[in-house]
């Protein structure tokens, strides 16, 4: 029996050496994975070019207009104006600066010409107008170079975005009832009224176009009886017009902003349908928009008794049309042209570069704005919110989003200026949205001692307590041979 | 003199036009009356965070808010459904493919129309904060975004089991009242909302809305700190309780509501009754800057607002805008 049980000491794991190295690895290994497992847990917060971003936010945007005149007395007076308009509203003028040059110092490229003439006509880059007249010429010119925002429609453009997706869908509420409108050319309404719109877009947006018909598409409301036996929609109804729980005008495949166009053609027991004024009156008014989301057309066909469903004749295609491309200009901001402003048989497109130019001025004054905001934004944030994280790919789009908004600033033309502002905002949104800046959730401190304590106390109490028995063991140690050695030489004097 | 006469003429020319013009000016300055709210969309978002059977009551919370947001025209792709665990197909379920939110079983919630956006286990802390602040993988899909700008109006709706300042998703995880605080605090800066209503239905409700620091939110929550929120009724068919008290005198109220009530938020909040609710409701509106008898309950549970009609001039030919001169 006692053979088989060994004097602890002599097991070889039990001797001082390896039972303290075995110790003594543990705890290496405990303290060389520290900045392992700290590395680890840190959360990776690049420095973001701060200094670089807040110089850049409070930069005004010069978006020069060189406007050449003849006479040397109307420079003057015409400048004086302008600025006057820009410190006046400087909100408005935020980015324009116009300056007036007479016709011998002109600069050659993107320049207006203002001559004098009897009637006002644009045409490209040149305008005649009367200049002796003096106040309202130059108040024209002025809306035409920053036409003047409509208070009531300040929210009815969308925001800026590279693409866009049309979608047209003519919209039977109920072809069964018959006289119903069985189709249309679309094809030849995109044709002659919404591609000569787009092609003058095409510097600023990309649209990709879908459509399509409907047979049954029900009202959420019942429109009110007329004394005449028409039909009407009253504004309050007009708000709930769109009944989208029902109708599916779009396709959802991809992420682009979608903008509708919807032609309603009403049921044939319920016709015609009229859109009513606030005071019960028919309006002679037969569309509506809703503020960023579409327009409404509503047409009334001639009711057929033996209830044949017709194609839309090709005149009132045109009409319809012709109503959509209004819808989508106010819809995307194109200006219109100030009061008494013509444009010459010339400009096939029914927009003129005086309307394009405006456009991709405020558009580039919006984009400049935002991505100062954004980057801004996210500087905020990043101080603000302790745990989330910036890695390599946000710092490059923000210096990417600075880089673009310093080259819209220094910009040669018009057109880069807005190429540049737009790369600007694409890249300073992708930085703001990036999936890698989710923040770390909220924990309490006490949280953390409740998740650490059970899972490191029961791993490090036993080394611990393993640790200090050693140190003990090996101080006693010490201090019996200290005692020991000066034994022996009191023994051997 | 024959000058003159041109001059009237044209005076009177323009009165009719002006006179023309009246009406629709009018019924945009009336839409635009002051404490009008100013936003061109509306989303809402709906999460509920618990799962399993005996939760059936918060899935037909949520459901119920979404019927209602649809019936008052919200478009289902502005609408982001959250259902952590889905009841009605439950094996335990004796009316499969129906949930309903009381005990005669009158109205089936789930009907035939539902589009549930994130289910199961998609519902995570983590896919809640990113829909808010946007932080989504570029190959998520549409329906999953909450594609909000400076004029959308966000409702969210929140219930599942929670204590002081967290509420709990699938007995898994927890967000806490900081975290979303945080992400509103985000969409604020990113200019991804006009205003907020939040409402939650929760134990200890109240908690989660008082670490908000973003302006322009509105919140109202289901019970105080240290306060339980209790359950409507049990359906004895289906074993389980069926809806919380407060959500359902919330919808209740709400099924009085059509798309173009005139009702404001003060109203609802009146109609909070803690007798009946069994818990005490509160509101939050320090930081929402309209007063609350001037928000319409539609500018958040409804759809747009806003219409332009086109002024019948515009309908004229444009032809005479080309002039030949040259």
């Amino acid at each position: 029996m006692s053979s088989s049980l060994k004097e602890p000491s002599a097991l070889f794991y039990q001797s001082k050496a390896v039972k303290r190295g075995i110790i003594f690895s543990y705890w290496t290994l405990i303290l060389l994975a520290v900045p392992l497992w700290w590395h680890t847990t840190s959360i990776q917060r690049l420095s973001l070019p701060e200094s670089r971003i807040n110089s850049r936010a409070q930069e005004h945007l010069e978006l020069p207009v060189s406007l050449c005149v003849a006479d040397v007395e109307i420079k003057s007076s015409l400048q004086s104006f302008l600025d006057a308009k820009a410190r006046d509203d400087s909100g408005h003028w935020w980015g324009v600066k116009s300056r007036v040059y007479s016709r011998n110092d002109c600069p050659t490229t993107s320049s207006y010409l203002v001559r004098d003439s009897q009637t006002t006509i644009v045409r490209r880059n040149e305008i005649h107008l009367p200049l002796s007249n003096f106040p309202d010429a130059f108040e024209t010119l002025a809306n035409l170079i920053n036409p003047p925002l409509k208070t009531n429609h300040n929210n009815r453009v969308v925001q800026y975005s590279r693409q866009y997706r049309l979608a047209f869908t003519l919209l039977n509420e109920d072809a069964s009832a018959g006289s119903s409108v069985s189709n249309w050319d679309v094809r030849a309404g995109l044709v002659s009224r919404i591609q000569p719109i787009l092609h003058k877009l095409e510097p600023l947006h990309n649209f990709t176009i879908e459509s399509q018909v409907q047979f049954n598409g029900r009202l959420a409301f019942q429109p009110q009886e007329n004394s005449d036996g028409s039909y009407g929609v009253t504004p309050e109804d007009l708000t709930v017009f769109i009944n989208s729980a029902e109708w599916s005008l779009s396709s959802s495949v991809s992420n682009d902003p979608v903008l509708h166009f919807v032609l309603f053609i009403p049921s044939a027991l319920r016709r015609p349908l009229h859109i009513l004024s606030p005071d019960g009156q028919i309006s002679r008014s037969r569309s509506f928009l809703l503020p960023q989301w579409g327009g409404i057309v509503i047409y009334n066909p001639p009711t057929d008794d033996t209830g044949k469903n017709t194609n839309l004749p090709s005149e009132t295609n045109e009409q319809i049309f012709k109503e959509f491309s209004k819808e989508l200009l106010s819809l995307l901001g194109v200006p219109m042209l100030p009061n008494g402003v013509k444009r010459h048989i010339s400009e096939a497109a029914n927009l003129s570069d005086w309307q394009i130019d405006a456009l991709m001025r405020r558009r580039t004054a919006e984009n400049v704005k935002n991505t100062q905001e954004t980057l801004t934004s996210i500087v905020k944030l990043v101080n603000q919110i302790d745990n989330m994280p910036v890695k390599e790919d946000v710092r490059d789009d923000v210096q990417g989003a600075l880089e673009a908004l310093e080259q819209s600033h220094s910009a040669r033309s018009l057109g880069e200026a807005f190429r540049y502002s737009a790369q600007a905002t694409t890249l300073s949104s992708r930085a703001f949205f990036n999936p890698g800046m989710l923040a770390l959730l909220y924990f309490p401190a006490e949280h953390k001692y409740a998740v650490y304590t059970p899972l490191f106390a029961s791993a490090v109490i036993p080394l611990l307590i393993a640790a200090l028995k050693e140190i003990v063991a090996w101080k006693k140690e010490r201090r019996a041979s200290v005692k020991d050695s000066s034994s022996t030489t009191d023994s051997n004097p | 003199m024959r000058l003159i006469l041109f001059l009237h003429l044209l005076g009177i020319l323009y009165t009719t036009w002006a006179l023309n013009a009246q009406p629709v000016n009018d019924f945009f300055e009336r839409n635009a009356a002051p404490g009008a709210s100013k936003h061109t969309n509306n989303w809402a978002v709906l999460v509920c965070a618990s799962r399993y059977w005996f939760n059936y009551r918060h899935m037909a919370n949520a459901l119920g808010m979404y019927r209602t947001v649809k019936r008052l025209g919200i478009p289902d792709s502005n609408i982001i459904l959250m259902l952590a665990d889905d009841v009605s197909c439950n094996m335990r379920n004796k009316f499969p493919g129906s949930v309903y939110a009381n005990p005669g079983r009158h109205l089936d919630l789930y009907g035939d129309n539902i589009e549930v956006d994130y289910r199961g286990y998609e519902v995570t802390v983590e896919n809640f904060i990113r829909l808010l602040t946007g932080r989504v993988d570029p190959s998520v899909p549409r329906s999953k975004r909450l594609l909000t700008d400076e004029n959308s109006n966000v409702f969210v709706y929140m219930t599942g089991h929670g204590g002081n300042e967290f509420l709990k998703f699938q007995d898994n995880e927890e967000i806490s009242a900081f975290d979303i605080a945080d992400a509103f605090e985000q969409m604020y800066q990113k200019k991804r909302y006009n205003e907020i209503f939040f409402m939650i239905d929760t134990c200890q409700a109240n908690t989660m809305y008082t670490k908000f620091y973003s302006p322009n939110i509105l919140a109202t929550g289901s019970s105080l700190l240290g306060e339980n929120s209790y359950s409507y009724a049990n359906d004895n068919d289906l074993g389980v309780a069926v809806i919380d008290a407060y959500t359902h005198y919330v919808l209740q109220y709400m099924e009085g509501i059509n798309k173009t009530s005139q009702l404001t938020m003060q109203d609802l909040f009146n109609t909070y009754d803690p007798a009946k609710i069994n818990s005490h409701p509160g509101v939050r509106s320090d930081l929402f800057q309209r007063p609350l008898n001037t928000a319409l309950i539609t500018d958040f549970f409804g759809g747009v607002s806003q219409v332009e009609v086109a002024s019948p001039d515009d309908s004229e030919d444009d032809e005479q805008d080309f002039v030949s001169l040259w």
